[in-house]
Formats: structure tokens, sequence, C-alpha cells
């Protein structure tokens, strides 16, 4: 299958670039963070970015179309992959959340967000009324309620979270009424109250009592969000200097680079390294929703808008969980944490925006 | 190309992608103005903190004061201690490395393993002690071979060292830990974990003077505690200031000498300045052992040993004085005017005394004495007569004026008072009026009477030096500064008139010289003055059940004396318990002790 030359002119380079950038970014900050560990994790992370690019390519290659009507067919193969890892899976870190294909340990949570997104896609592509029905909706929510289940069974809290960001953004889009709203709020607070007594792990509750005071338990959850806050208000206006965060270099910071490598960013390079990152994010994820309106009908829309939602809240969620604003869920910093999986998700997320935006010609 | 037609009405999707995008612009705001506060605004606060967070503190131990004789000779000195501690991050081979260890440390692999699994909780860097308290002879051969052995570390510590084993232990004393409930009472103080602090004798009195400041290191240490490097900022450890003191070891060590084996006291000291030149307290104890840690039983037995070597007998042991009180007796007797110096009591070797019969020590009887008789033979019946004379106050008040019933104020903690009734003390006490009986058993010493033998030696001084009291102290000067020794009321006023001491003087000359009680003591050409004592340890009614049944008594044995006796520079008081005769076990004992001086005196 060949792609046409006018679609390579149309390819979002500027897209691409702001993504790349932090990316590369990562690696660095990845290598500051972990070069006395064993394992050489910035050059993992460059194979991973590599490997990500050419899945890239390979999504842009394909009409958008025939992902969505593929999506069907995905769906069913990602829910018997979840189930699959919650019975083979070993536990990795308390979880059931990884699968290993030869050499490279895979998590198939983070192709389900993939998948739920063109799913919905094609849920939504005839949907014209202005709002949602609720019987559409519980339609929608079975859907993606199966893989979610999957997925905090595993346990998965994180990912399941981004999860709701998925549906959350698909609905709103659609349109909810108010009341519709307040009856979810409810069903929120129920299941919050609920889930607390009954659902949640001690682990979880701690986290959760910790954001409200972090000194609670300052060896245990609370340890890391002290820690993480330490490091990024000892780097000031313009850092430590690379390689030089006592914090990180020293081992205070917990998962420094994963889900914690934002701190790093913040005690090495300062705020003015923190601006600058948050800065690249804003103009990636301007230019992602911008390309809502580029997108030439209802699925396309659909797809760049809960792309870019997924983006946007695991870096929200990051960025306000390392200072101490939302509770530690293992949610990391898109593009700049370390981790294939995640690499991987949020560049297809990417082509698939990329992908939308170059086909908005009705005539190619 | 009209693009209605061909693109459907997606503007309502877009205006709601639109309002999501401007609500995650605002949170993103929110959040960079988050960062802001806590990187520019709590910058400092926050630096402060990831600086405490790196930097640890480690104390290097400062090395106690020495502790010198008069002579120059070290009673207490440091030596190095060297522990040797295993790191298991360095270990590759667990069971090999163990064998290997083993063999160089001379230790059970077992005995080991153990001791390395007990602290299984630490990180793997940190060292765990497996050999402690090692000479640097015994850690040569270990440092030789340490290139081998990248497991083992080997630090040294300063580490309290009596060079002379028990030689003066009493005096000296030894040191403990500080206990976690001292380092609370004092919340100020740097204290050290496993410092060692005084808990008796000088280590203890001049404890401030010996210990040292300690010195510290700063280290950079990663999250789990490991060193990463050593900061420049090195202060060295400062040692605590040396203490001299009063005693002579050569005199110190023929009186533990002279007691091996018995339990005893003997004190020497100059009674022109009240400098104590020995003390020695039998049985006695290595303080050195209380460093090297003791094994649970020796602590067991030495705690529950019926003879507890640990107490200082010379001041804190309680003993009727025996006819050694026969000297205050004399003082009071001619001070008050109940005898003059030529009064006689005929002495047929017992009399009758308020209904009761009385004996003296000598059955066929004295005969006819005057007060200086009296002394040299240390007879019951004469004192037995000036007792009732004077009754119980007279007494308790000649004894007052000697320092009896009061603390020496010696510079070593825990000193007893010992006791001297009255009848006032009686009333108050034992709620029953005083009988005169009583009076004639206090008389020759006994009764209720108790003394420590350093009172009685103070005692001995101020009788030596006819009335002029200089308080025992064992503080001769600190080089690097320091206060001690006690304070002395100076040239007082002599408690009795001159005429009073020369006669007791004479009597004590007699029982020395002149074949009397004390003749054990005699050193030609020293002119040694001095009285003995015997001491009943059970009652007058058994003792004289038991020597029927023919049984041997045994009792607390005395003397106290000094010389020359004029311009007298030497106390000695002797006290031997269950000793037997005063003139028989303890007048030679001292006489040994006095001989030393002597030939120190001309060398």
């Amino acid at each position: 299958m060949m792609i046409d030359r006018r679609l390579i002119r149309e390819v979002d380079w500027v897209l691409l670039g702001l993504v790349l950038l932090p990316s590369l970014i990562g690696v660095f900050f990845i290598y500051s963070s972990s070069h006395f560990l064993a394992g050489n994790y910035y050059f993992r992370q460059l194979v991973w970015i590599g490997v990500s690019l050419i899945a890239l390519v390979f999504v842009l290659v394909i009409d958008y179309k025939f992902f969505v009507s593929l999506s069907v067919y995905f769906y069913g193969l990602t829910v018997a992959l979840l189930a699959a890892t919650l019975v083979f899976a070993r536990f990795i870190a308390g979880t059931k959340s990884w699968i290993t294909l030869g050499l490279m340990q895979f998590q198939p949570s983070e192709l389900a967000k993939i998948v739920l997104i063109l799913l919905f896609a094609r849920l939504f592509a005839e949907y014209k009324s202005s709002y949602l029905t609720t019987q559409r909706m519980f339609f929608a929510l079975l859907l993606a309620g199966v893989p979610l289940i999957l997925i905090i069974l595993q346990p998965d809290l994180g990912t399941a979270m981004t999860f709701l960001a998925i549906i959350g953004g698909a609905f709103i889009l659609a349109g909810l009424r108010r009341k519709t709203i307040l009856v979810f709020l409810l069903a929120a607070i129920v299941v919050g109250i609920g889930g607390w007594s009954v659902g949640l792990k001690d682990y979880q509750k701690r986290r959760l009592t910790t954001l409200v005071n972090p000194l609670h338990d300052p060896r245990g959850s609370g340890y890391q969000v002290i820690q993480s806050k330490i490091a990024i208000g000892a780097g000031g206006l313009s850092g430590k200097g690379f390689m030089k965060g006592s914090q990180s270099q020293l081992r205070f910071l917990p998962a420094r680079h994963t889900d914690f490598i934002f701190s790093v960013i913040g005690e090495e390079a300062g705020f003015l390294g923190v601006l600058t990152v948050i800065g690249l994010y804003f103009f990636m994820l301007a230019r992602m929703f911008s390309s809502v309106s580029k997108a030439r009908d209802r699925a396309g829309v659909y797809i760049i808008f809960t792309a870019a939602l997924l983006i946007s809240f695991q870096f929200l969620v990051n960025i306000l969980m390392i200072i101490g604003l939302f509770p530690v869920v293992g949610i990391t910093l898109p593009f700049i944490s370390y981790g294939g999986s995640s690499l991987l998700t949020n560049f297809v997320a990417c082509g698939l925006v990329m992908n939308v935006r170059m086909r908005r010609f009705a005539n190619v | 190309m009209p693009e209605v037609s061909i693109y459907e009405d997606l503007s309502l999707v877009r205006r709601r992608a639109n309002t999501v995008f401007w609500v995650i612009s605002a949170l993103i705001f929110l959040a960079l103005s988050f960062y802001w506060k806590v990187q520019i605004v709590d910058h400092k606060k926050f630096s402060g903190l990831a600086e405490a967070n790196r930097i640890r503190q480690r104390a290097l131990a400062a090395p106690r004061g020495l502790i010198f004789d008069r002579t120059g000779k070290i009673l207490a000195d440091n030596g190095a201690s060297f522990k040797v501690s295993f790191i298991r991050e360095n270990v590759e081979d667990m069971e090999g490395s163990l064998v290997k260890v083993g063999r160089l440390l001379e230790i059970d692999v077992e005995t080991l393993r153990s001791r390395i699994e007990q602290y299984k909780d630490l990180q793997p860097f940190e060292p765990i002690v497996v050999e402690d308290g090692l000479s640097s002879r015994d850690v040569a051969p270990i440092e030789s071979r340490l290139l081998e052995f990248r497991e083992l570390v080997v630090d040294v510590e300063p580490r309290r060292l009596y060079p002379n084993g028990t030689l003066a232990a009493h005096v000296l004393g030894y040191l403990q830990e500080r206990t976690p409930d001292e380092l609370r009472a004092e919340p100020d103080r740097a204290a050290r974990v496993g410092e060692m602090v005084g808990k008796t004798g000088v280590e203890r009195q001049y404890d401030d003077i010996l210990t040292g400041e300690d010195g510290k290191i700063i280290e950079v240490v990663d999250s789990l505690g490991r060193v990463v490097r050593e900061e420049n900022a090195r202060q060295n450890p400062v040692q605590g200031g040396s203490v001299v003191l009063t005693l002579d070891h050569r005199l110190q060590a023929r009186a533990e000498k002279a007691l091996e084996g018995r339990e005893g006291v003997i004190i020497a000291l100059d009674p022109r300045s009240g400098e104590i030149l020995a003390l020695a307290s039998f049985p006695t104890f290595d303080p050195n052992r209380f460093i090297t840690r003791f094994t649970p039983t020796e602590w067991r037995d030495l705690m529950s040993d019926p003879l507890s070597p640990l107490e200082n007998r010379a001041i804190r042991g309680l003993y009727a004085p025996g006819s050694i009180f026969k000297l205050v007796m004399s003082l009071g007797g001619l001070e008050f005017g109940f005898v003059t110096p030529d009064t006689s009591v005929f002495c047929s070797g017992s009399t009758q005394i308020y209904g009761a019969i009385r004996h003296c020590w000598y059955e066929p009887g004295h005969g006819s004495m005057n007060l200086a008789d009296a002394i040299k033979n240390s007879c019951n019946i004469y004192f037995y007569t000036l007792g009732r004379r004077m009754g119980i106050d007279m007494i308790d008040k000649a004894a007052g004026l000697l320092g009896l019933g009061e603390i020496t104020g010696v510079d070593l903690a825990g000193e007893k008072e010992g006791l001297v009734p009255s009848s006032e003390w009686k009333t108050r006490t034992l709620k029953t009026p005083w009988y005169p009986g009583e009076t004639i058993s206090v008389a020759i010493g006994q009764g209720q009477l108790q003394v420590t033998p350093l009172q009685i030696a103070a005692l001995t001084a101020i009788i030596a030096k006819r009335g002029q009291r200089k308080p025992p102290h064992l503080f001769l000067s600190a080089p690097a500064g320091g206060k001690g020794g006690v304070s002395a009321d100076e040239d007082g006023k002599p408690p009795f008139k001159l005429s009073a001491f020369e006669s007791v003087i004479a009597g004590m000359w007699r029982s020395v010289n002149d074949g009397g009680t004390g003749k054990g003591a005699f050193v030609e050409g020293l002119d040694v003055c001095g009285k003995t004592g015997s001491t009943q340890v059970v009652s007058r009614e058994s003792a004289e059940r038991l020597s029927r049944a023919g049984r041997e008594i045994k009792t607390h044995s005395w003397f106290s004396g000094f010389a020359p006796r004029d311009n007298p520079r030497i106390v000695v008081t002797v006290l031997v318990e269950y000793g037997g005769g005063g003139g028989a076990t303890a007048a030679p004992v001292a006489g040994r002790i006095f001989e030393l001086f002597k030939d120190i005196q001309e060398k």
C-alpha cells in the first residue's frame, strides 16, 4: 500500500516535533536518574522511541477509517488478552498487568486505551443528536466496562483512571445533560464511599489520606510525595544542574526514572526547566486540540479529542501528583517517563491524531 | 466546492472540544503557579530539607583524660580498642567467606553466622561488628590481610585502660555506658551512643575534667544511609584533662598486698594536708572489666558476691570503732574535766557497774593506771569508769568534735556518715529513753556506734596535728585546669586543748613503743604512735557463750596511728574484718606501711 505524495505533505510535522522533543528530553533525565543502576534504561528508552516511531508511521499509512471499522475485532482481542493476563501473568510490583512477549514485556492495558478510542469513534461516528441518550450511554459504559473491570482486577488503578478520562471525554463530546451529570456525580459519591470501605486496598487508601497530609505517613506513601516536593523545591529557579540533584542522585526520590521523572527535572533544571517542559506540553496539546477543527468527520473528531484528552489527563495527573496535589496513582508522564508500553501507546495515540488531520480532505 | 455539502456539521462537538481545552489550559496554569510557589517562594525551605536529607554527622570519640598518682605513674590510661566489622554487601560467596573470616578471626563459623544474622535487618552495606575490644597486637595479623578480605573493616576507638589492673580500683572507680535515662536528663549535651561515663570513684567525681570533647565528621549519605563521601569539615576530638591524685602507688600497692585475701581497709594519709596516700579496700575488682564488657555470668557473680567487692569499704563500710574510741573518750574526758592525766583507776580484771559485772579484756587486771597507761594497755575498766562519769551526751559531743557521725567530705561519692548515739537520738528514732548501762558499751567503742575507716583516719590526723583539721582528699592537681579537692575550714580553733592531745599521744606512743597493744606497728627510728581496737561482731552475751564453748571468736581488727610523734607526716589506719585482736593483726599490717613510708622518705 503506497502512500500518496500529497498525504506526506499533510503530515503534521510540527506535532511530531512537539512529541519527539519531550521524548529526547526524557532520555537525558532518564540517564541522569538511572545511570548508577544496572540496565541502561536510557538506551532502552531510545530503542523504544525508535519502535514507537515505526509504529507511528504504520498508523499513519493506514486510513483511520479502516482502524475504526476493525475496532470491534480489536476490542474482542484486547478483552481476551486482558483476561489472559489476569490468569497467566506473574505479579510484578504487586500487580498482574504485564505479559512477556519474547524479550519485551508489554502491558495489554495500554493497548486497551487505543482500542477504546477507536471503539468510541465508531460508536459515535453516526451519532448526530446534540445530547447523549441514556440508552447509548449505558451501551457505551457496558462496552468500556468489561476491559475496565479486568484492569481494576489486576489491580492497576492508574490505567483504570485514564480509562475514565477517555469515557468521560467521549460523553462530553456527545453531550451530557445537567441531569445526567448530576446522576454521575451521585453515582461517583456512592461508588466512592462504597469503594473506600470495600474495594480499595489499604495502600490505595493510604495514598488518598497522604494527599491530605503527607507527614501522616512519612516513611510510607507520604515519603514519596515529601521527597518529591523537596526535590522540586530544592531546584529553585535554575536547578542544581544536570546530574547534580542530590535528591535524585542520592536516591531519596522514589521511581526516579518512571513516575517521578518530572521531580528530577524540577530539581536539576529548576523552574525554568519545568516551565520549558510544561510549555512544550501546552503547545503539543494546543496543536492536538486545534486538529479537532481539521477533522473531516465525526469519527475523526472523536479520535483526536479522546486521544488528546488521554495525553492531557496523564500529563496533568502526573505533574499534580508529584507535587502533592493529586494522590499517588501509578500514572507516568507521557513521552518523558521511562517505559515502553506507555511510550508506544502515546505515540500511537499521537499517530491517530496526525492520521485524522492528514486525511482531512474528502477527495483524497 | 461548497464545504457544507460534503462535510457534515461538526460545529457543536468542535465547540465542546474547545471548551475542554480551555479547562485543561486553566489546570496547566494552576499547576504552573503551584510549581512557582514551591520552587521560587519556598525554595529556601526545601533546599534546607534537601541538605538535611543528605548530611549526616558522626561523632568521633574523645579519649578521656589520664589519671596520675603523685609520682607521675599513670593509673588510668587510654588504649586503642579495635573492632572488626563485616560488610555483607562486599561478599560474593557467603559460605566461603564465613569459613575464611572465621579462620582469620578464630571464631567458630556458626557463632559468626548467628552474629551476622542477628543484624540481617540492617542495610547490606552497614558494617556488623563481629569482634570487639581487640588490642593492636590482636589486630595486626588481621590488618595485614585486609586486602584479601573486602568484607572486613577495622575501626579504632580510644578506650579506657587501667594499666595496673586492680590497683586503686576503689579510688579510680569504673565507667559505664551512659544510660538512655541519663541521656534524656541532659538534652542539651551532645551525647554519643556508647559513651562511657564515670560511675564511681575519681572517674565519677572528676568526670567533667576527664571527659573530652567529641569530634565529628560530616558525611554525605544517600537515601539508604550509605556514605557517599566524607566532607572536609572534620572536627577532631579533644582529649579530656588529666587529673593528678594524691596517691602514692608504692604505698597503695603495699597496702593492697598487705590486705590480699582478707576483707578490710588500709588508709594512709598525710595529716599536714589531708592528702590520701593510699586507700585500699579488699576484696577489689578490675575496672577494665567494665570496659571490655562482662559476660552475664561474670556480672551476676559480681553483683551477688557476698563480699561485695565493688563496695569501697573505706567510705561505705560501717564498723564499731572498738578500743580506737578510747582516744575520743580520753580527749573528751580531759577537755571537759572528768579526768586529768594523772587520774588513776584500779583495774582488777572486772568491775560492777549499774549492777552488771563488766570484764576487762585482760583477765588478771592491769592494776592501778593513769590515763596514758590505760591507752597503752587499752584497759576497759578505766574507760567504763570514765564513761559513767561523762554520760552519753558528753561522749557524743567529743565524738562530734572529732568528726564522727558526719561525712569527712572526701572527694568520693557515696560516703556514709556513720552513727554516734546520744540520748536525744535515741528518743527521736527508737522512742525509748537512754539507759545509763548503754553508755558503758559506747565508752569502749561498742553499742550503736558506727564509723567508717576514713573517719577514723581523719580523726587520727586531727590528733596527730594536735587539733588542726585537714579534711582527707584525693585531688592533687589538674594540669589542664579544673577544680577539685575539698574546701577545708582551715586553721579553725583546735577542738581540744593542746595538753589533752599531748596526754593522749603519750599513751599512743607507749602503746607502740613501750610494749603496749600496738607494739606490732613498731618501726625502728620512726616514733610511731597508735591505738589498736578489736570490735566484737556478736553481742557480748553470745560472745561469752561462744568462748565458754571453746569456740574462736572472730572480731574486727583495728589499728590507727601516725608517725613520727613530732611533726607527723603520715597517718595509717587499718581495718581487717574478722581479723582477730587489733594488736595481733592490724598493728603489724600498719607497721609494714610505716616501714615502706620510712624507706620512701629516706630515698
